[in-house]
């Protein structure tokens, strides 16, 4: 180490997020030269948990793993088992699952843009983003009675059918929707505040994304094609039309970017659901539990969520393991903090879409 | 009618080898037709080979699943990796007990496994060798690896009159530090 080069630790309490993780950054003036992380300061033992308790009980734990992704975990908890069980599931369960999932994903992408106006000192559009959000919210709690954890899958299945009422209420809130999200990506995409942190900052060239593994908006965000989605298609995902986005810049602008050109994506997935949904059950009951291991995953907002589980031929499972996106993305928080200045790393630490207690589970 | 599942033959040939027998060898499909194929390996020596058969298709590490088979009369933990080459998943399973102790790193092939590995070393403590970071993940330097497994959950504290999973416990700890 140089008689320049000293060491700053930050955190466990960020700007960025209101969750503890530890950063020790080597800097040389106001340059960061490396970044490592220190984690464990949430460690629930979920996993431990989720081990000492029946196949049902655990949607609702796996729901709490993460908050922005909670529709994610339940949903692919329900396929691990499925797979498992060799369960079927109605098709109109397979359209309201991707509803769900798809409702999600707006209210979590527009969070995560809110944050970043609101680190790049852009509080009015920080306000503005999140009232905006607030419609999602509205739809979250009017279609499914909660706000955050929709309780909406259910291992065959999903727990409620949504009436024909909702399901127009649903449309109708999409065309509310719409035209503020294309303001507020206009913005993103124009607005020099905006534009002048972001851009060229928090850089992640293809061969680290790949290399590090790295899922969802922050692959797509380095002109990685990847989306289990398309990739592993699921639920009526492989019935529907949308496209996977994909910017090249691989920097923070290009990850909001993604997020931001998602969100018309989700839209045209919620509406082909209202339209397409056939009629029918909703869920088909459990059978007989086997000795077995499945695996599934999915495309959270935050990226690609896997599930593991070994079944004994009991109601608990022998084994129950997953990994979130964010696991995978911490890590390539050292390819895109080398080289930016102190002053920036929460905006470049935010562009990941964090969660700390999704990854330590 | 034979059910066709997805899956690339070269890849499936290639591992097939590093197992015992076809008997190590599982394919499965889910309701959307998506292919799992599923590799019991010979030891847990052979992932080495495994992993850099798949880094030359290109293949991406999605996760590693840690499982301490507690049935078993002899202590054994096992590891899934689970991979994935577009779209389809490949499960690769080895056993670490007493004949084969140790997994190698797969860091070097694949960087993604880092964290992987660091947790299961300090999780399960189970010994990976040459990992290039063998640091702390989530517990402290100071603690012992495999520290939460010693934990008695309250649940089972609470039971201990109505089941027998206390006492197991109990028994199981006494016998190990004799």
């Amino acid at each position: 180490m140089s008689i320049s080069t000293y060491t700053m630790p930050l955190g466990p309490v960020h700007v960025a997020l209101e969750e503890p993780v530890y950063f020790h950054l080597t800097c040389e003036g106001e340059n960061i030269k490396n970044v490592e992380l220190t984690s464990g300061h949430v460690h629930r033992g979920m996993e431990q948990l989720a081990m000492q308790r029946n196949l049902v009980k655990n949607v609702t734990l796996t729901e709490r793993v993460c908050s922005l992704c909670s529709n994610s975990h339940s949903f692919t908890y329900s396929m691990v088992v499925e797979n498992a069980l060799e369960l079927e599931i109605p098709e109109r369960a397979k359209y309201l699952r991707v509803m769900a999932e798809e409702i999600k994903r707006i209210a979590s992408h527009l969070f995560n843009t809110a944050i970043q106006a609101h680190i790049a000192g852009f509080k009015s559009l920080f306000m503005h983003v999140m009232e905006v959000r607030e419609i999602m919210q509205d739809v979250k709690e009017t279609v499914y009675g909660n706000r955050m954890n929709l309780a909406a899958n259910c291992i065959g299945g999903v727990k409620c059918d949504v009436t024909d009422e909702l399901l127009e209420y649903i449309l109708k809130q999409m065309d509310v929707i719409e035209p503020q999200l294309e303001e507020i990506t206009d913005i993103f995409n124009t607005n020099h505040i905006m534009l002048t942190r972001t851009k060229g900052l928090g850089l992640l060239p293809q061969e680290d994304a790949i290399a590090l593994g790295v899922a969802g908006p922050v692959a797509r965000g380095s002109g990685l094609v990847k989306d289990v989605r398309r990739d592993t298609p699921y639920a009526a995902y492989p019935k529907l039309d949308f496209d996977v986005i994909v910017e090249q810049g691989c920097d923070v602008h290009s990850r909001t970017m993604v997020r931001l050109r998602e969100l018309f994506e989700s839209i045209k997935l919620i509406r082909q659901c209202c339209n397409k949904m056939p009629k029918g059950e909703v869920r088909y009951p459990m059978g007989k539990i086997p000795v077995n291991e499945a695996f599934a995953h999915s495309e959270a907002p935050r990226g690609e969520v896997a599930y593991y589980i070994r079944t004994n031929g009991t109601d608990t499972p022998a084994r129950l393991k997953w990994r979130v996106p964010s696991y995978m993305n911490w890590k390539a928080l050292s390819v895109m903090m080398r080289g930016c200045q102190i002053a920036e790393v929460a905006l470049v630490l935010n562009s990941i879409d964090p969660c700390v207690s999704c990854t330590e589970r | 009618m034979q059910e066709i599942i997805k899956g690339h033959a070269q890849i499936i040939e290639a591992l097939t080898p590093l197992c015992h027998d076809e008997s190590a060898i599982k394919h499965t499909a889910d309701l959307y037709g998506n292919g799992y194929h599923w590799f019991r390996l010979e030891n847990s020596r052979k992932i080495k080979d495994a992993a850099l058969i798949l880094k030359r298709f290109p293949a991406r590490l999605i996760m590693i699943s840690a499982y301490e088979n507690t049935d078993a009369s002899v202590e054994t933990k096992e590891l899934c990796y689970h991979f994935d080459v577009e779209g389809i998943i490949y499960n690769l399973t080895v056993t670490q007990n007493n004949e084969w102790p140790i997994v190698p790193s797969i860091t070097p092939e694949f960087a993604n496994a880092d964290w992987h590995e660091r947790e299961i070393m300090e999780l399960y403590n189970i010994k990976v060798t040459d990992h290039p970071n063998p640091k702390r993940l989530f517990l402290d330097e100071k603690l012992d690896s495999g520290l939460l497994a010693t934990a008695v959950p309250l649940s089972v504290m609470m039971n201990g009159a109505s089941s027998k999973d206390l006492w197991e416990r109990i028994l199981g700890d006494k016998e190990q530090q004799r």
